[in-house]
């Protein structure tokens, strides 16, 4: 690539290096009479990976999509990327002490991966990739088309540019939604069990980029169930059971953890 | 079968011009039109309460009433109320206001706007929500998903009904002939006074009606098959079994 590609690789530069990059305090959610979430409190170093594990309804693709407020917690603290966020309801049920501007700058700075890719299928490959850093970012066409170029050619899709989603594997797909995620160059890279919808045979090619970020020192919160991927690159492991976190820690402690061996022990 | 007068030049000018009103009111409803039932669509899924009731209660009316009595209420209706309304002969409106394309188009514009509303509303409620939330995970604001994701994907996902819509349009076009616009059934009308044939002049808008939609299938069909991030399978021409 040019020497101007080097500037967008720079993602780790802290504000304050020791601040963990998302912190959340006691969140809880319900919907309707099910309580999804009890309080979960979670710290993800900048830098470092944190999976979150756990059986199907247990909670952790909605702490997932809190992180970026596609769900909005009913109470707890949340800091992310020095954006602080208390959440308590006024009598109309909105939340309070969140103004449009906060959510999109939160938004801008989380970028994620979803299990069904969610690229947008009348865009190109490159289209999909350069939308949000235009829109959100106020990017030049020309900077996020260098952007775009770059971090596609990171997950090695550069010769798909052109392509619309229709025409591309599920690997392929799942690739470009993490170009599309990196173009952010967000502080953080959220991942909603990015390999559940592939086949077999295409979950590697996306676990290979996924490793390669994680090698780079990206900080990356993962809902997954991939137990040998997840034990291999996070730094950090949680095991959330019921709307709780059940064990924490660095992925030997959690998968010999007692409360999480039934889940895990298959795996291990 | 005598098409001898086919060769008089006041009965070629009578078709001509009949054809031109046809496709001008056709590219003028079916424009208006489609702005319309954007608007309305968007009404009544997004509107306040007030406005989405008033887009349901307007596409009920429309698709609820018969196309020959819309036009006629608009034509002499609301054109003989508007004949009341003190001043307005002497502004630049009134011309307009005598004019029966102008009712015929204003009539035309609502059928589209109501019919193809509820087309596009549909085709809105069925683009994969994750699409959507996708874009504002990212960041993009409410108006900026509708505007680059939202409505694209669903004019694409409902193009093929549209196109439907317009080839009914063009056949609905005719009824004008009712309020005096010199369209292709009228230009055949008073070929049919004056020469006492009946069938031929029918026969002959009836293709040029055909050859019309014809072209008009292929065109649409066009923009279908060239819409960005059509599937594969979508492109062919012909359907693939």
């Amino acid at each position: 690539m040019t020497s101007s590609s080097r500037t967008f690789s720079q993602h780790t530069s802290l504000s304050s290096p020791n601040a963990p990059a998302v912190s959340a305090h006691n969140l809880t959610k319900r919907f309707g009479d099910l309580n999804v979430l009890k309080g979960v409190s979670l710290a993800v170093p900048e830098g470092s990976v944190t999976s979150i594990i756990g059986a199907s309804g247990s909670g952790k693709s909605t702490l997932l999509r809190c992180m970026n407020l596609l769900e909005r917690p009913d109470q707890g603290e949340l800091a992310i990327a020095d954006e602080a966020i208390r959440f308590t309801r006024n009598p109309q049920g909105d939340i309070t002490g969140l103004d449009r501007g906060q959510l999109q700058r939160l938004r801008a700075k989380v970028a994620m991966v979803f299990q069904q890719f969610n690229l947008w299928p009348h865009l190109t490959v490159l289209g999909n990739v350069i939308e949000a850093p235009m829109r959100v970012k106020n990017r030049s066409r020309k900077e996020a088309v260098a952007l775009g170029e770059h971090y596609l050619e990171r997950v090695g899709m550069a010769d798909r540019r052109d392509a619309y989603p229709a025409f591309l594997s599920g690997g392929q797909q799942q690739r470009v939604a993490i170009a599309r995620a990196l173009a952010m160059e967000p502080r953080i890279l959220l991942f909603d069990e990015p390999t559940s919808a592939l086949d077999p045979e295409r979950v590697n090619e996306v676990l290979g980029v996924i490793r390669g970020l994680a090698d780079e020192g990206r900080t990356m919160l993962m809902v997954t169930h991939e137990m040998h991927f997840a034990r291999e690159v996070s730094d950090q492991l949680v095991y959330l059971d019921k709307g709780y976190i059940a064990a924490e820690g660095s992925p030997d402690e959690v998968f010999d953890d007692p409360c999480c061996q039934r889940f895990v022990a298959p795996a291990a | 079968m005598d098409f001898s007068w086919l060769s008089d030049p006041f009965y070629q000018e009578y078709l001509w011009q009949g054809f031109v009103n046809t496709l001008w009111l056709l590219l003028v409803s079916a424009v208006g039109g489609q702005l319309l039932a954007v608007g309305v669509a968007l009404a009544r899924l997004r509107g306040p309460r007030p406005l989405a009731w008033f887009a349901a209660a307007f596409s009920s009316v429309i698709r609820g009433t018969p196309l020959l009595v819309q036009l006629f209420f608009f034509y002499y209706g609301v054109g003989h109320l508007l004949e009341g309304v003190p001043g307005l002969r002497e502004t630049w409106i009134w011309p307009l206001m005598r004019d029966p394309f102008f009712f015929g188009a204003v009539t035309f514009i609502c059928s589209v706007g109501a019919y193809s509303g509820e087309v596009i509303r549909g085709a809105m409620l069925s683009v994969p929500p994750g699409e959507l939330e996708a874009g504002r995970a990212f960041g993009l604001s409410g108006r900026q998903v509708l505007v680059r994701l939202w409505l694209p994907r669903a004019i694409q996902l409902c193009l093929p009904t549209l196109t439907g819509e317009m080839i009914l349009l063009l056949k609905s076009i005719p009824l004008v002939s009712t309020i005096a616009l010199m369209d292709l059934l009228q230009a055949a009308n008073i070929i049919r006074d004056e020469t006492f044939l009946v069938y031929e002049p029918l026969l002959l808008i009836a293709g040029i009606y055909l050859a019309t939609t014809v072209v008009l299938t292929a065109t649409l069909r066009l923009v279908e098959i060239n819409f960005p991030g059509m599937r594969p399978r979508s492109r062919r021409w012909l359907p693939v079994r």
